[in-house]
């Protein structure tokens, strides 16, 4: 079957049929919600940075220019607006509040299913990285980004995002598997 | 290569971003070194369990507030342009005020069908059509898309969801037919089993849909999925439903109501 790339929809968007974008928000909405929540794990806020981002992509619309592939560009835009969203809440929030850890990362699983639980062992886990390391590893995990995107999208070497992703995964086996032993210190 | 050459390549060995060539290296390496393998099967083991976070969906509400953005600022450029207002045909506020994720989806894509049809109606005949056919079936591949990836999710309201994503589908595949089929049959939600009989009664014409249905019949444990079933057969009239139908009356440990439903249901197609 043939589909229209993201590229084409983006250039036609571009050039005033600003209605294709709604196909690209059908594409890639939920994908985008998901990066949001795993780095923020507050629904209320990926759903408004969700918002924010295509609100972006038509204000900016002009300056797509192709070179990078279509997804590396939606979240240079998507990496932005969830910085600005920071640096808005620095200056608003108690410091407390910014370091909590992220709502949706300590919840209690909707049912005792194990999986369940052990999705949220792996939330909290990930909660625990630094932004930075949390980032990549979600970009090169979940998006499926090459190192050579990432390293555009984060403005550094290669090396350096190659670099985080090992360390990084390194150090989320160590808080996930301290957080197995807490949870089943707990349960005796 | 050296262990500390072999581990430097861990990231490229988890991300896929390993050549043939050094995969080979790092294969003989690891058949011979209990303590790199060591490290490659504990990093390996926690990227492969980042797995278990679901893929979250979001409110209604994302896809709301992005189609009243996109309409005003269509709006706000058309008035700017000083084309007529007319080529949307209708109001996407109104197209979205029902609360049902199904309809929400459909109306999206109705929403793109219509948005791109408004705009190209006043251009050539034969580029509308090519592009409009092109468009109506990447939305209907995207309704398949979402649908499949949604009735395999572990949680069940998302299955139901896609479920419900389902029902939009104009010609369903053989996988979507075969994912309504199994859920029927299989779904530990009795639920998402529900749903799958309403979808699948939407493709009833279908015979493998009707062979499904019938085999299922014999296959459910509860009476509200053996009733909905039964119920369902006896609409489409579907006659190999007999023996099936026979089997339930005959078992006493079926609840009595669904045997005398059955009992109805056999009337009525013998009849």
């Amino acid at each position: 079957m043939r589909t229209m790339t993201d590229h084409n929809l983006m250039t036609e968007v571009r050039d005033g049929q600003v209605e294709k974008l709604a196909i690209l928000f059908e594409r890639h909405h939920v994908s985008l919600f998901n990066y949001f929540l795993r780095l923020t794990g507050n629904r209320a806020t990926s759903e408004d940075l969700v918002q924010e981002v295509f609100t972006r992509i038509l204000k900016y619309r002009a300056t797509y220019k192709g070179e990078d592939r279509y997804a590396v560009w939606m979240f240079k835009i998507a990496r932005n607006a969830h910085i600005d969203l920071l640096r808005r809440q620095k200056t608003t929030l108690p410091l407390d509040e910014q370091f909590a850890e992220p709502a949706d990362a300590s919840a209690p699983p909707e049912d005792g299913l194990e999986r369940e639980q052990d999705a949220a062992l792996v939330a909290r886990a990930l909660a625990r990285l630094t932004p930075r390391k949390q980032e990549i590893l979600v970009l090169s995990r979940f998006q499926n980004m090459k190192y050579r995107e990432i390293a555009e999208l984060m403005e550094c070497p290669v090396g350096t995002v190659k670099g985080t992703i090992h360390r990084a995964i390194e150090e989320l086996g160590e808080i996930y598997s301290a957080l197995t032993r807490e949870k089943c210190h707990d349960l005796r | 290569m050296t262990c500390d050459d072999i581990r430097n390549t861990l990231p490229d060995f988890l991300t896929g971003e390993l050549s043939a060539k050094a995969k080979s290296a790092v294969d003989s390496h690891l058949a011979s070194c209990a303590s790199c393998a060591e490290a490659f099967h504990k990093v390996g083991e926690t990227w492969t369990k980042l797995g278990v976070l679901p893929i979250e969906q979001p409110s209604p509400a994302v896809r709301d507030r992005f189609y009243t953005m996109l309409e005003a600022y269509a709006q706000g450029l058309e008035a700017r342009s000083g084309e007529k207002a007319s080529r949307r045909a209708f109001s996407l506020r109104g197209l979205f005020a029902r609360n049902r994720p199904a309809f929400r989806f459909a109306a999206a894509s109705a929403f793109v069908l219509a948005g791109v049809a408004g705009g190209l109606l006043v251009g050539r005949t034969g580029a509308f059509s090519q592009k409009f056919a092109r468009l109506e079936r990447e939305v209907e591949d995207m309704r398949q898309t979402a649908a499949l990836s949604l009735l395999d999710r572990p949680s069940s309201s998302e299955r139901l969801l896609g479920v419900s994503y389902s029902e939009q589908v104009q010609t369903p595949g053989e996988p979507t037919i075969a994912a309504l089929l199994r859920i029927l049959d299989a779904d530990p939600s009795v639920n998402v089993r529900l749903a799958a009989v309403d979808a699948l009664y939407l493709f009833a014409k279908d015979p493998r849909v009707k062979d499904g249905l019938v085999a299922s019949l014999g296959r459910q444990d509860s009476p509200l999925v053996q009733v909905a079933l039964i119920d369902l057969l006896t609409e489409i009239r579907e006659q190999r439903a007999a023996e099936a139908l026979k089997a339930l009356i005959a078992d006493e440990k079926i609840h009595p109501d669904v045997r005398e439903r059955a009992r109805q249901s056999l009337k009525s197609l013998t009849s």
